[in-house]
């Protein structure tokens, strides 16, 4: 819930659009929300980012995310905190593990974690991860771009994900360039090589909005029916929502921001889908995948 | 609402939608936008710009309550004093789009000064899109960068007696271009359609460094959806006065249309 900020009266985070108004110009009423959210729709944001500690502003700056979450009426963030220095070093990720599960203590019900690991570490990094899941209620597992997820040091990562029935969260994107900054960059087609590999899987492409060529990844994962695709980014082309959900079907879409917060929520609200879909997008995939494992 | 940035017509790399007057109105419709700034988005490419910029003429003709055209010119092609003229007093265009990166020159060029010059005598107003797309998302033919703020802000400098528009920018509070008493005059306006209403929040920052009178509504349709930049607005900490200039009143002054 939302305190109204006058009355400090709880208020449902549906209410938000509809309680935002605008003014009236030239006769016109003040423009309403366009689409909505439909009513009901639980909003999950499957990929959003918590603060490094070592930023002095970290505790301001994730508690600016959580009110935007609350403007903007997302009921649930799916959080990861990365190293900013990559490749991640085991003592380094599992700091950033410490933290997440510090954030899902404060801010319970809104915050759930994944778990960000360096899966060069071996070991450590499956250990991590059975930690994190196990006894911390971890909800999944984010991957960046140490190793391509094609590498085999991913795969034990991708079998323990399997056995705890968690989702990963994979850092993708595909450009026409060479990235010299992220040589083993992953994009739609290698998740889509492992996918049908690890057909058991739950493996998300991250940002659709953020990784170069958004129509050559859609086309990428068509033939990967277990693999999912993630909305967020800030780039707002129109037209990337509707494209993904006629290419992969609405059921393999979750809605999310990667704190790219208005153009996240702004390009779902634009789509031309029914709200059916737009619900599942919301959120619906995404409990189905929490349901796996039991996370709420 | 006045939307600043808006397009009609093709763009090489990418398929449009919306991209006839009759549906880029229905769009508008659909979201409530009354009116919007319109240029050819396949003049960024064509080589001969003057060609787009006659399409959008055809296209607005019967629009013109709705759609507001702007010129696109590069100042390095023949002919540009020419369709400058005919754009201004044939087309009746009350403004331009410069695409110096796309067009291969910089903004300090010579050219580029006379045609910012010449636009300004003319009374038209200067947009200048900082970037088109998200170069991440690049053709593999062209890499055009955005256009750094730097030079924009040489340009506004140079030119006290132009009037600009900068659409599709973000990162202003890190330039003299969003900061207090930079020394700049006050001759630009910035669009929001890149800046962000929550988390670091620029729209709010350029309010208070520049003041809500130089802060104006866009949506990059149909390039980019309407809603992104719809939301922002909504969700955005400021008073509904503050709301209606950047919706509306700041453009229909700079653009001389009467309310």
């Amino acid at each position: 819930m939302t305190l109204d900020r006058k009355t400090r009266h709880p208020m449902p985070r549906r209410a938000f659009f509809r309680t935002l108004g605008v003014a009236s110009w030239a006769g016109l009423a003040r423009p309403p929300a366009a689409q909505p959210w439909p009513a009901g729709a639980k909003v999950i944001d499957c990929h959003a980012h918590l603060h490094h500690h070592s930023r002095p502003s970290w505790q301001e700056d994730d508690r600016k995310l959580i009110e935007a979450a609350d403007k903007l009426g997302i009921d649930q963030l799916c959080c990861s905190i990365l190293t900013p220095r990559r490749p991640s070093t085991a003592e380094g990720f599992r700091e950033c593990s410490q933290w997440v599960a510090e954030a899902m203590r404060r801010f319970p019900g809104r915050v759930l974690g994944y778990c960000y690991v360096n899966p060069g570490y071996g070991r450590e990094a499956l250990a991590e991860i059975r930690r994190c899941v196990e006894e911390r209620g971890f909800m999944g597992v984010k991957l960046y771009n140490e190793y391509r997820v094609t590498e085999p040091v991913v795969w034990p990562i991708i079998e323990l994900t399997i056995e705890l029935r968690v989702p990963i969260l994979h850092h993708a994107g595909h450009a026409h360039y060479f990235l010299e900054d992220q040589p083993r960059i992953s994009d739609g087609g290698h998740l889509a090589e492992v996918s049908r590999r690890y057909p058991e899987a739950m493996l998300i492409c991250a940002h659709i909005g953020g990784g170069g060529d958004w129509e050559w990844t859609i086309k990428a994962l068509r033939n990967a029916p277990t693999a999912y695709l993630d909305t967020s980014g800030s780039v707002t082309d129109d037209g990337i929502i509707e494209m993904a959900a006629r290419v992969l079907g609405p059921d393999r879409l979750l809605f999310g921001c990667d704190n790219s917060m208005t153009a996240g929520v702004g390009k779902l609200r634009a789509a031309d889908l029914s709200a059916e879909d737009k619900q599942k997008i919301l959120g619906g995939n995404m409990q189905r995948l929490l349901a796996r494992r039991g996370t709420r | 609402m006045i939307d600043v940035n808006a397009y009609l017509g093709h763009f090489a790399f990418r398929q449009l939608r919306h991209n006839t007057a009759v549906g880029l109105m229905r769009l508008m419709d659909s979201r409530r936008i009354e009116r919007a700034v319109v240029s050819s988005a396949s003049a960024i490419t064509y080589r001969n710009a003057q060609s787009g910029n006659e399409e959008v003429a055809a296209e607005v003709k019967t629009h013109r309550d709705r759609l507001i055209p702007f010129a696109v010119i590069n100042p390095f092609y023949a002919g540009w004093e020419d369709d400058l003229k005919i754009c201004r007093e044939e087309f009746g265009m009350k403004g331009l789009r410069l695409y110096p990166r796309w067009h291969n020159c910089r903004l300090s060029d010579r050219a580029c000064l006379d045609l910012v010059n010449a636009a300004a005598e003319r009374r038209m107003v200067i947009s200048i899109p900082i970037r088109v797309e998200d170069s991440r998302q690049r053709s593999w033919l062209v890499n055009v960068p955005d256009l750094p703020l730097e030079e924009v802000s040489e340009l506004v400098k140079t030119c006290p007696r132009a009037q600009f528009i900068l659409l599709n920018g973000a990162g202003f509070v890190n330039s003299p271009l969003g900061r207090k008493e930079s020394g700049l005059p006050a001759n630009y306006f910035i669009e929001i359609s890149r800046l962000t209403a929550v988390l670091a929040n620029e729209i709010g920052q350029l309010i208070n460094n520049l003041g809500p009178e130089r802060i104006v509504f866009g949506t990059g349709m149909p390039f980019n959806y309407p809603d992104p930049a719809l939301v922002k607005l909504e969700v955005l900490e400021a008073s509904e006065e503050v709301k209606q200039q950047i919706r509306w009143r700041n453009a229909a002054k700079l653009l001389g249309i009467a309310v």
